[in-house]
């Protein structure tokens, strides 16, 4: 069951992204990322993060994506039409690639024996303790964040207004 | 292997199988029984039984950016606020304080937004950017 | 069928790390330029998670909040860059933009 639902899960993730990779229309693009984050929450919940779960579908898959798509209405943005690619990307890019794969997969093996087991485990009241975590432990950063977000708003604003 | 965590969930599954089947059914219904029989006003775009004046791909006000920005503003907010309130009663006075200095902070950015003029929707704006 | 293990969440984020990096380098479109980081971002938070619950320790997922916090103040700041481009070049092609290449 729990192998079943996370196969299918990760398989939509993965079809989702390279629907993300092949789509030539912006707005398709965003709405794969939608599929994305949608099967990514789903694991998180497999993993017994259900608040962050949450967090994913109402920040990433609402707040986020909603600024995407404005902007993508915004700019009115068409299908981009594919450059001439450089003939060395054409030729090497593949083949490097599956280098890069095979040599992360090399390493993923060498770190992680098999027997390494995920224990989804429930941990009761997990809001609670990401909170105790955030206001006890994380207080700075907790803090810091907000700094960081008000510096994010003002910055965008300042650039996306229009000049009086 | 707590496998009782996961079978909590499996009605929502099951409503989430449900949904996609209905809404996949009853297209492929629609497409399989119906009749086709396209005229050019049956193809115009539907609004609201008036004859559409130009088509919908303009651009849209900057407005709809700043408001995106107070969303994502509030999101944030309530992610942190949701865990505080779960252990308000043990953080005491220490923890209401420092959500007290959180939300001045990012209410600073709000304040920002709407002196810049995020809330007047209604004023006069060429469109555009 | 076998366990999922730790592994299985680092394949699944070798993979989604991957497509993003292959948005970012190959697609010409600024907007999905950024729409790839965020799959980046989305790769991280999966390892995350998976070991904040392999380790059973708490951390894991609340570092994850402050990327998904971080990634949405980088959204914000980048579509702004994004409009302030558009305005004073009209384009949203990432090779168009060449004003200090010379």
């Amino acid at each position: 069951m729990y192998q079943a639902l996370f196969f299918l899960f990760a398989a939509s993730a993965v079809g989702f992204a390279i629907n993300l990779l092949i789509q030539r229309h912006p707005i398709h693009s965003a709405l794969s990322l939608i599929g994305v984050m949608g099967s990514l929450a789903s694991l998180y919940l497999m993993l017994g993060a259900e608040f962050l779960a949450v967090v994913q579908v109402i920040v990433y898959a609402g707040a986020v994506m909603v600024l995407f798509v404005f902007v993508i209405m915004l700019l009115n943005a068409d299908k981009e039409e594919p450059s001439d690619r450089s003939k060395m990307a054409k030729y090497l890019g593949l083949p490097l690639l599956f280098l890069l794969l095979a040599m992360i997969t090399v390493v993923i093996y060498r770190q992680f024996p098999e027997d390494a087991m995920v224990q989804f485990g429930d941990f009761p009241g997990q809001t609670a303790a990401i909170g105790r975590l955030l206001f006890r432990d994380f207080l700075l950063p907790f803090e810091v964040i907000s700094i960081l977000i008000l510096i994010a708003i003002i910055g965008a604003i300042v650039l996306a207004k229009k000049e009086p | 292997m707590p496998n009782y965590y996961i079978q909590s969930y499996i009605p929502i599954l099951m409503l989430l199988a449900v949904v996609i089947l209905l809404a996949v059914g009853m297209l492929v219904a629609s497409y399989l029984l119906g009749q086709h029989r396209p005229t050019r006003e049956k193809l115009t775009a539907y609004e609201c039984g008036i004859t559409p004046t130009g088509d919908a791909r303009h651009r849209f006000s900057v407005k709809f950016y700043l408001v995106a920005m107070l969303f994502i503003l509030f999101d944030v907010e309530v992610i942190f606020l949701y865990p505080w309130a779960v252990i308000f009663k043990e953080l005491g006075i220490f923890g209401f304080v420092e959500m007290l200095l959180f939300l001045v902070i990012v209410l600073a950015g709000f304040a920002y937004l709407w002196k810049k003029g995020a809330l007047d929707w209604t004023k006069a704006d060429s469109g555009g950017l | 069928m076998p366990p999922v293990t730790p592994v299985h969440y680092l394949f699944l984020s070798m993979a989604l790390f991957t497509i993003g990096v292959i948005g970012v380098l190959t697609r010409r479109n600024v907007i999905i330029i950024l729409i790839s980081i965020e799959l980046i971002f989305n790769a991280v938070n999966i390892n995350l998670v998976a070991f904040s619950s392999q380790f059973a320790s708490i951390s894991g997922q609340t570092f994850a909040i402050f990327v998904i916090v971080a990634a949405a103040a980088e959204a914000a700041v980048g579509l702004g860059i994004i409009i302030a481009l558009f305005r004073n070049k009209e384009t949203v092609n990432a090779d168009e933009i060449d004003l200090m290449k010379w």
